[in-house]
């Protein structure tokens, strides 16, 4: 029974090969780096992707099985540059990570920021800091522009997020100043955050910057973006470690992608501030 | 809202959940059947284990399960794709649930119906499928269907392991252009259409198994040319039986036959014999253990000590080193020693009609060929005067006819005795005529008898022998005219003195209550 779900299963899990169409244009040196890495020549990487986080990773509007984003984009550009193969695995965010590290999925490449909890489990190429965006209702009816001014308002952010972290530590000081402490309330998924903006059952979200940025660019008639922080958080994709020389060739390639300014073409294509990009840097702990 | 409802992206999200849902569905069923019946065994152990499956299963997240299943399992070398995983882990949870249900409607079908068809010879695997399961389908479908149900809404949380679904597919077009309320809308409809689908089917299984419902049963029709039969002619032919060939020698031996429930003993060591075609009535008040009695010489229930031969041989018992222990078949044993039994409550087959009620054990015990033991089974309800009413089923039936179709179910095993337990005791008084007509027919016939019974003057009129019973023990025994007319006990005497005064004014069953 199990080589018959098999044979069924590989056209459920959405496995979008990756599409080249919307791709930059091979932007390294792929002869030396297929030089480089021989023995990753043609194998398939099996990509973690979550296609529910704009601007980073989500379904083409007018092919709902293609995957497109900036980090979409970047995979697809570095394992090309790598001659690899590429199978997009699309599943739950928070399903994403334990797939890479129990060896169902060989990349996560969805917004993962680096910590060293998670490091101790993955490897990380990071090449951008994260940050912080608050998405509020068009128009900014509560007239927010710092985190100064949220106290005694409806906050919410994800569930187990650095976002929900902040909320609680400004609730804290707004507590200490003698203010009103925010009414902070969590959501599974971004699009639930959403809803909860859009009908009015909180006053602002706090979640990532790109996400936000995007939002308010795509749907402003519905969102804005109140204010945004530049955080110390490194992000990029969480690489497993049984797949032998995948983690320094993924920073080799990202280097060249971002020395030759396809990096930073990709960020403005999709809404993300190019003054968060940082240099590539390896972690394997 | 229109452009999502017929978007193919979401219908192939929703093929995905009735895809995992039925193949999860089959095996949890399968295995919640298994779980079921393993905490129905009186094995401690395996009822045991089937309870902690259950406990575990139904008390852990389904989340959780699968990201085990499709995350942790790797790690000792089993790797699943994601299908597969939430196959498996569907399943699995289905399973405990289901084992619920199913326990469920199994313990809603009367004990009384596994050891009616236990009395015609029916292995458990067979009574099971036939009898039980049958019955418990009524209970069990309007559970199953909410488990259907609520699995292929389920299916949602499969995306944390990358099941891409209908909810998730869903989910992922909004994250892409913000439009829930069109989107979610449509996938509420994909979705409400594929449970009335399941809603509809759950309707027409119901149907299917309301045995309470009349169906058209193709009316047996006989042959102009076949008379009815007398019974006792009947009976010869279907057993081959000769009344001539009654002799001396003792058909049923029992001998020191011991049996307590927990403190309670009930049988204190009774010898009884009956000899070859001798109809023994049983008399004496409730609790003095004539019904058990019964009981053990077909073995629907273990001697504790002390032996009985049916024929010269025991029914479900080996001689072994250290005196007697079960054989390992006993359905098969209790098949072989044919003895038919006729119970206070009748204890028809629910589901069944009288001419099917008469036939499950001949077809399917004896494998007699299905058109012979029909034409027969005919012509024994013919031969108890409810020809008419092959087709119907029991519940449509009066208490006496009920009584008389099982009387016509345990002869068409060509018994070789016939075990009487207080037959016409749960009849109205009315009624108890008919069926007492049938059981005198039946003595006519040469037939070997045990019957308990209240009713004296029927028992002063058939009885080959009066045995009376008091407190697990045989008080005294001989001639009815001597035991019923002159008896020697004063226990004996007082018995009869309230039985008689009873019987001219109410209905015998309240004279034996307590008996069940």
């Amino acid at each position: 029974m199990h080589a018959l779900l098999s044979l069924r299963a590989s056209s459920l899990v959405g496995i979008a090969v990756a599409a080249l169409w919307g791709a930059p244009t091979l932007a390294c040196d792929r002869a030396a780096l297929t030089a480089k890495y021989p023995a990753l020549v043609g194998r398939t990487v099996r990509l973690a992707q979550d296609g529910e986080s704009p601007p980073y990773t989500f379904r083409d509007a007018g092919n709902f099985e293609t995957m497109r984003g900036l980090d979409n984009d970047l995979a697809v550009a570095t394992f090309k540059c790598l001659g690899m193969k590429t199978e997009t695995k699309i599943g739950k965010w928070s399903g994403l990570l334990p797939a890479v590290i129990a060896g169902q999925a060989d990349v996560m490449w969805n917004n993962l920021y680096y910590t060293p909890i998670r490091a101790q489990q993955v490897d990380f190429v990071t090449y951008v800091f994260a940050s912080t965006g608050a998405l509020v209702k068009a128009g900014n009816p509560k007239k927010i522009t710092a985190l100064t001014d949220t106290c005694g308002i409806k906050g919410v952010a994800g569930l187990g997020t650095v976002e929900e972290v902040l909320l609680h530590k400004t609730s804290d000081t707004c507590v200490a100043a003698g203010k009103p402490a925010l009414e902070i309330a969590t959501y599974p998924d971004k699009p639930s955050g959403m809803r909860l903006v859009q009908a009015g059952r909180a006053d602002l979200m706090l979640t990532d910057g790109g996400f936000a940025g995007n939002v308010a660019k795509t749907n402003g008639a519905e969102f804005a973006q109140a204010f945004l922080i530049k955080t110390n958080y490194k992000v990029g994709p969480g690489i497993t470690r049984t797949f032998a020389g995948l983690q320094p060739a993924i920073a080799d390639a990202l280097q060249q992608i971002q020395a030759d300014g396809t990096m930073k073409e990709l960020m403005v294509k999709y809404g993300v501030d190019p003054s968060l990009m940082l240099p590539v840097e390896g972690f394997t702990q | 809202m229109l452009e999502f409802l017929f978007l193919p992206f979401l219908w192939q999200g929703a093929l995905i959940a009735v895809e995992i849902a039925t193949f999860a569905m089959v095996l949890g069923l399968i295995l919640g059947l298994g779980l079921a019946l393993l905490r129905l065994t009186g094995n401690k152990f395996l009822s045991g284990v089937a309870w902690f499956y259950v406990w575990f299963v139904r008390g852990t997240p389904l989340l959780l399960q699968l990201v085990f299943i499709f995350d942790a399992l790797p790690a000792v070398g089993i790797t699943l794709d994601n299908f597969t995983t939430a196959v498996v882990g569907f399943a699995l949870n289905e399973a405990a649930f289901s084992a619920e249900i199913i326990r469920g409607g199994i313990l809603a079908v009367g004990r009384n119906q596994t050891i009616a068809a236990a009395s015609l010879g029916m292995g458990p695997v067979l009574t099971l499928r036939r009898i039980v399961l049958p019955q418990a389908m009524r209970a069990i479908l309007p559970g199953l269907g909410n488990q259907a149900i609520s699995m292929i809404k389920g299916t949602s949380i499969a995306s944390v392991i990358f099941v891409n679904e209908l909810t998730f597919r869903s989910e992922q077009i909004v994250g892409q252009n913000f439009r829930f309320f069109a989107v979610f809308a449509a996938t509420g409809l994909i979705y409400l259409f594929m449970t009335s689908v399941i809603a509809l089917g759950q309707a027409a299984l119901e149907r299917r198994f309301d045995h309470l419902r009349e169906r058209p049963v193709a009316e047996p029709s006989l042959s102009a040319a076949s008379e009815r039969a007398p019974l006792p002619d009947l009976v010869a032919e279907i057993t081959g039986w000769d009344a001539q060939a009654a002799g001396a020698e003792p058909f049923v031996a029992g001998h020191n036959v011991q049996k307590s429930y927990g403190k309670r003993e009930v049988l204190r060591g009774i010898d009884l014999d009956v000899r070859r075609g001798e109809v023994v009535v049983l008399m004496g008040p409730s609790g003095s253990g004539k019904s058990t009695f019964l009981r053990l010489v077909n073995h629907l229930e273990p001697v504790d000590w002390g032996e009985i031969r049916v024929g010269g041989r025991y029914v479900g018992y080996e001689r072994g080193a250290g005196g007697l222990r079960p054989a390992r078949n006993l359905a098969k044993a209790r098949a072989d020693a044919r003895i038919g039994m006729v119970f206070q409550h009748f204890d028809l087959f629910n589901h069944l009609t009288a001419l099917e009620n008469v036939v499950e054990a001949p077809i399917r015990v004896y494998g007699e060929d299905a058109t012979r033991a029909r034409a027969r089974g005919l012509h024994l309800l013919q031969s108890v005067g409810l020809g008419e009413h092959a087709g119907h089923l029991p519940h449509r039936m009066s208490g006496g006819q009920q009584q008389r179709v099982a009387i016509a179910r345990a002869l068409a095993i060509a018994p070789r005795l016939m075990l009487f337990d207080e037959p016409t005791s749960a009849l109205d008084p009315e009624r108890v005529g008919e069926v007492l007509a049938v059981i005198r027919s039946l003595a006519a016939s040469g037939m070997t008898m045990l019957i308990v019974t209240h009713e004296v003057r029927f028992a002063r009129e058939v009885a080959d022998r009066v045995v009376f019973m008091d407190e697990g023990v045989i008080v005294e025994q001989g001639f009815p005219a001597e035991v019923l007319e002159q008896p020697k006990h004063e226990r004996t005497r007082r018995f009869l003195r309230m039985v008689d005064a009873k019987q001219s004014h109410v209905a015998p069953e309240e004279i034996s209550h307590a008996h069940r």
